[in-house]
């Protein structure tokens, strides 16, 4: 099979599924299950291994090995539970799109369900691309898809704001990055991350012009991981965007940012690199500030999204940390590998938060902690999902979250980064008093004297919320599954 | 005669305006202008940078492929970016920074 079919193929099924809600009136269901049962099939190609190997002539443009497979697996499970979530959130969708709410049915649904797909394909080809061009076509098919998911409740004023903001922000990250770009090709005359990685490392003369391009470069990634002092939209955004957007964002375009930071960070610090002791230093520097803001600023947080926002801006500090930490041998794992078992251990505790958020919502319960109230004795079951996922969260042992962090604060050892160590560990303990209030607030009693409509999932959701529930567990006990994914 | 240098200059001062616009400005139609003017100031930094690297007597055309991609990704970011922009205007009656300030803290 050739190496660019899936991609291509779920684009052209998106495209379809676009022209099926445009001028057949079929139930939109339908329309949410095509794009499951498509993205089912890639990622059956993608787990067999048939997903093919490049022509030498693409090399430079694009590779398919382990890393790649493996976010190009991440990107298909993330669409999925996004697809799904997008189900359980549908009602709200629809009241907030549709021009009359009470006489149509499924206003808007049908694209919605089907603009996950192109961000998936953005995602999909970003994970292989080692070219500047295709680097920058990838991510902004990510981010403008985003664009429109973000503000898609148009009748809703949160969603519109959060959707203004992330536009102009998003926009100003192209911008930086794509001059870094252009600095970085006039400095080097090479679009290919191994033509700029030879003469990285074979510099001579003034490196102020390679560091202010690559300065630049990491500046518009950090827009888009929401790294300190780049964050500043990832609150105001989570809480607007729809929840299923929320959750795709916080860990689709999170992952797809890490992924070119991965590629591009591996081309700085190429050994011998001119740049590679700055780089290091700004993705510490960067790294640490992120984890003590965000875990400091969560702890204020009364909306659940707003709080999930802020705990998303922290993981991304561990990320920046564990991509600096080069020397990892002692972990069997490279840099960007302990960065991938992170993001992956984030995958399933993000979306359970959310796919119980989505529930909620959906029978008309608030997005504050304190609406979460009673949970834990109206729904035992997904009382102790999030509970579950909350603990994963803050990194409590025999969780999947504690060996992601476990990882990213060993590797920190081995470099002998002590401060960052100091940080890690600080940020952690941090992350236990705000994920610890809310499940108190799961497993205590609701305010009001009634109680409210007991909230449930569907058919789908239940599956997923379980599948998700189990990684949780098993990986907290047997990371290797993981890792066996990754280091083939 | 006009060197690299200049094209550099007018990229670098124009990329400047851009940045220094989308903090300063409060309309948001401008500093969507300004953000454009960022993009602008990269390609004409990669095309400077492209018809200067001579290779065998030709420039290095790889530069103006991004250029191209650029300028079609930017258009895509825009038409996208007014509809948002007009939604918003629709609904407040305002395209004013301040019209988007409900999301705090």
């Amino acid at each position: 099979m050739s190496p660019l079919s899936l991609e291509l193929g779920l684009g052209l099924l998106g495209l379809v599924l676009l022209l099926v809600e445009s001028f057949a009136s079929v139930p939109r269901k339908l329309i949410a299950y095509a794009a499951i049962g498509g993205l089912l099939a890639a990622l059956a190609v993608i787990v067999s291994g048939a997903a093919g190997s490049v022509p030498d002539s693409l090399k430079e443009f694009y590779v398919v090995d382990p890393l790649a497979l493996f976010y190009k697996g991440f990107a298909i499970i993330a669409t999925l539970a996004t697809i799904i979530l997008s189900l359980e959130y549908a009602p709200i969708i629809h009241q907030f799109v549709a021009t009359h709410p009470e006489r149509t049915k499924e206003a808007g649904l049908g694209e919605f369900y089907s603009l996950p797909l192109f961000v998936c394909v953005g995602m999909m080809v970003m994970a292989s691309a080692v070219d500047l061009i295709t680097i920058f076509v990838a991510l902004e098919l990510v981010t403008v898809s985003f664009y429109v998911l973000v503000a898609f409740m148009r009748r809703s004023a949160a969603s519109l704001e959060a959707g203004v903001k992330y536009l102009i922000l998003g926009a100003l990250s192209t911008g930086l990055l794509v001059y870094g770009m252009s600095w970085l090709y006039g400095m080097t005359g090479e679009l290919s991350l191994s033509g700029v990685a030879y003469k990285l490392a074979h510099w001579e003369g003034n490196s102020a012009p390679i560091l202010f391009a690559v300065g630049l470069m990491l500046a518009g990634l950090a827009f888009k991981v929401g790294a300190v002092p780049f964050h500043i939209w990832i609150p105001d955004v989570y809480q607007g965007a729809p929840t299923p957007v929320t959750a795709f964002l916080s860990v689709g375009s999170k992952a797809a940012g890490f992924v070119v930071l991965t590629r591009i960070v591996g081309t700085f610090l190429t050994p011998g690199s001119v740049v590679a002791g700055p780089v290091i230093q700004i993705l510490l520097i960067l790294g640490g500030a992120t984890i003590l803001l965000g875990n400091l600023a969560a702890i204020a947080q009364t909306n659940f999204k707003r709080l999930l926002g802020y705990s998303s801006i922290a993981h991304a500090g561990y990320l920046l940390v564990a991509l600096a930490c080069i020397h990892t041998g002692g972990l069997k794992m490279t840099s960007g590998e302990v960065a991938a078992f992170y993001l992956a251990t984030y995958l399933p505790m993000t979306f359970v938060c959310f796919l119980i958020l989505s529930a909620m919502r959906a029978k008309g319960y608030g997005e504050d902690i304190a609406s979460l109230k009673g949970l834990g004795r109206a729904n035992p079951t997904l009382g102790l999902a999030l509970a579950i996922a909350l603990a994963s969260l803050a990194g409590l042992p025999l969780t999947a979250g504690f060996m992601g962090k476990f990882f990213v604060i060993f590797a920190t050892v081995l470099e002998g980064y002590y401060t960052y160590l100091a940080i890690a560990v600080i940020g952690a303990a941090t992350g236990f008093f705000y994920y610890f209030k809310v499940i108190l607030a799961v497993y205590s009693k609701p305010d009001g004297p009634s109680e409210g409509p007991t909230p449930d999932l569907g058919l789908l959701s239940k599956v997923s919320l379980a599948v998700f529930v189990a990684a949780i567990l098993v990986v907290g006990v047997y990371p290797d599954l993981i890792r066996f994914a990754l280091v083939k | 005669m006009v060197t690299l240098n200049h094209y550099l200059l007018v990229s670098g001062l124009l990329f400047s305006i851009g940045l220094v616009g989308v903090v300063v400005r409060r309309n948001i139609l401008t500093i969507y202008m300004c953000l454009e003017m960022m993009l602008s100031a990269a390609n004409l930094t990669l095309v400077a940078f492209s018809r200067f690297r001579l290779v065998e007597g030709l420039p290095d055309y790889n530069a103006q492929a991004l250029v191209f991609f650029t300028i079609t990704v930017a258009a895509a970011e825009v038409a996208v970016g007014l509809a948002i922009i007009v939604a918003l205007f629709r609904a407040r009656q305002s395209v004013d920074i301040t019209a988007v300030e409900k999301l705090k803290g």
